[in-house]
């Protein structure tokens, strides 16, 4: 309906901000003169109030069964006095811990000898598809040393703890993927893309076990976190199968997949009930 | 001329008398004062997660996150204000990230059902609005105009409030509340 003023069209933009109360003066006449001509939107304000007003007096609901017994569980901690409280390593639950330790150590020691290895070599021919190698050939001499220096402390520092903290097994472990490491990142057909890929995949079924053992809002925050570096990752890789050449974005391919390796790694090393 | 958010019930909930020292022991590790706690504002927190995800089932689900949510950061409330406001915001900040991290696609298209039909309702006699039909139709709205519509008409929070803690703008916030109330018109009528 038309009326001299204003056009149900314009009402309808307007009426949101009517019903808010925020229209200023001109405006509000015009909508108030609107309405006392058309049946249609004063049928549609009518309403919309009938339903605003209504809602606000539904009654509150009630759960279909006590909630509190699954609550109580699930805050319900241990209460260990402190003279026999554990010591802060078996906190950990050392198979956990062996697992975690070999995937840290096999992760940094792969990185770093992969891109340690690519600085040495010099200019090894990469797919040019696979955009870390690319990354690796644009950064030059100059800048891919950082990275590795920047990953030497860990991995130097992190076979000490694992060693006394583990038995056997999880130092077979060790050694098993360090050699597969060591193998895939001699063949020159594997980019360091593919190093990161199965280091990450090791990493994340490590985590994914391990999720009954953590706190549901850990999980989450992990969860959420991955979510977020995946996106940047794959963000970076679009862009670079656009520009191969970019420096900037195989730089942020390759920190983003530190960052998602970092994590992984952490995650995998927390506590039991984190 | 007032807004209609005037009517809505206000999210700032009195504290009940008893509230203040329950909230002091739950926060020492007190567990049957923590019990208390949830005996008192468990309808109000269940009813605040089923209208918002628009499921009872998953509503106790997020009942029982918002309460052991609220376990954990007992110790840092500091009383700036009452707790059942403190554990409303916590509970509407559960329920919404809740859904981030599940990342699951709303039940709706959202975009699919923005689409107005503008038919002539000149004719059309005044809604006749059952309270089981309305809170049907609400839990059936779109997502996000279903949480706003919750916050907004229902819980009493204002847009900037609403804008916060979603994400989202002021505006976005206005019109999101402004399709949900169509939308329910629309599903009332027939």
């Amino acid at each position: 309906m038309t009326n001299s003023n204003m056009t149900c069209a314009a009402f309808d933009e307007a009426l949101p901000d009517y019903l808010e109360g925020s229209l200023d003066g001109s405006l509000r006449s015009a909508v108030e003169g609107h309405l006392r001509e058309c049946v249609r939107c004063t049928g549609l304000v009518r309403d919309l109030r009938a339903i605003e007003a209504e809602a606000a007096k539904l009654p509150d609901l009630v759960p279909s069964r006590d909630l509190w017994q699954g609550i109580e569980t699930r805050i319900a901690a241990p209460v260990i006095p402190l003279a026999t409280r554990p010591e802060r390593s078996r906190r950990f639950a050392p198979t956990w811990m062996g697992i975690a330790a070999a995937a840290l150590i096999v992760s940094t020691a792969g990185i770093t000898y992969t891109l340690t290895a690519r600085t040495f070599r010099g200019n090894v021919a990469p797919a040019p598809s696979k955009s870390v190698a690319t990354s690796s050939q644009s950064r030059g001499d100059s800048s891919a040393p950082q990275v590795a220096v920047t990953e030497t402390p860990s991995q130097a520092s992190l076979p000490a703890t694992s060693t006394t903290r583990n038995g056997s097994s999880s130092r077979s472990s060790v050694g098993t993927h360090s050699d597969a490491t060591l193998r895939m990142v001699n063949d020159p057909g594997v980019t360091s893309e593919a190093v990161y890929s199965r280091e990450i995949d090791m990493l994340q079924r490590i985590v994914t076990d391990r999720k009954t053992q953590l706190d549901s809002t850990t999980v989450a925050i992990i969860e959420k976190n991955l979510q977020i570096i995946d996106r940047a990752i794959n963000q970076s890789k679009a862009a670079l199968a656009h520009d191969p050449a970019s420096r900037l974005l195989s730089d942020q391919l390759t920190h983003a997949l530190d960052k998602k390796v970092e994590l992984l790694r952490r995650a995998a090393m927390l506590p039991v009930n984190t | 001329m007032a807004g209609m958010g005037a009517t809505a019930r206000s999210n700032v909930v009195r504290a009940p008398m008893g509230d203040t020292a329950d909230v002091a022991l739950a926060a020492a590790g007190d567990r049957q004062a923590f019990e208390r706690l949830y005996r008192t504002h468990a309808n109000r927190v269940f009813t605040l997660c089923a209208r918002m995800s628009g499921s009872r089932s998953r509503g106790e689900e997020l009942t029982q996150d918002v309460f052991v949510r609220t376990w954990e950061k007992l110790p840092q409330f500091r009383g700036e204000s009452a707790f059942s406001t403190w554990l409303h915001r916590l509970a509407v900040n559960v329920v919404l990230n809740a859904r981030k991290i599940e990342g699951k696609h709303a039940s709706r298209t959202e975009q699919s059902d923005v689409e107005d039909e503008r038919r002539d309702e000149m004719s059309r006699a005044p809604l006749l609005i059952e309270r089981m039909d309305l809170a049907d139709a609400i839990s059936k709205l779109p997502e996000g105009a279903r949480k706003v519509f919750v916050l907004h008409d229902i819980e009493g929070f204002k847009h900037e409030e609403i804008a916060e803690m979603m994400g989202i703008t002021s505006g976005g916030s206005k019109a999101q509340l402004h399709r949900a109330r169509l939308l329910l018109r629309e599903a009332l009528q027939r």
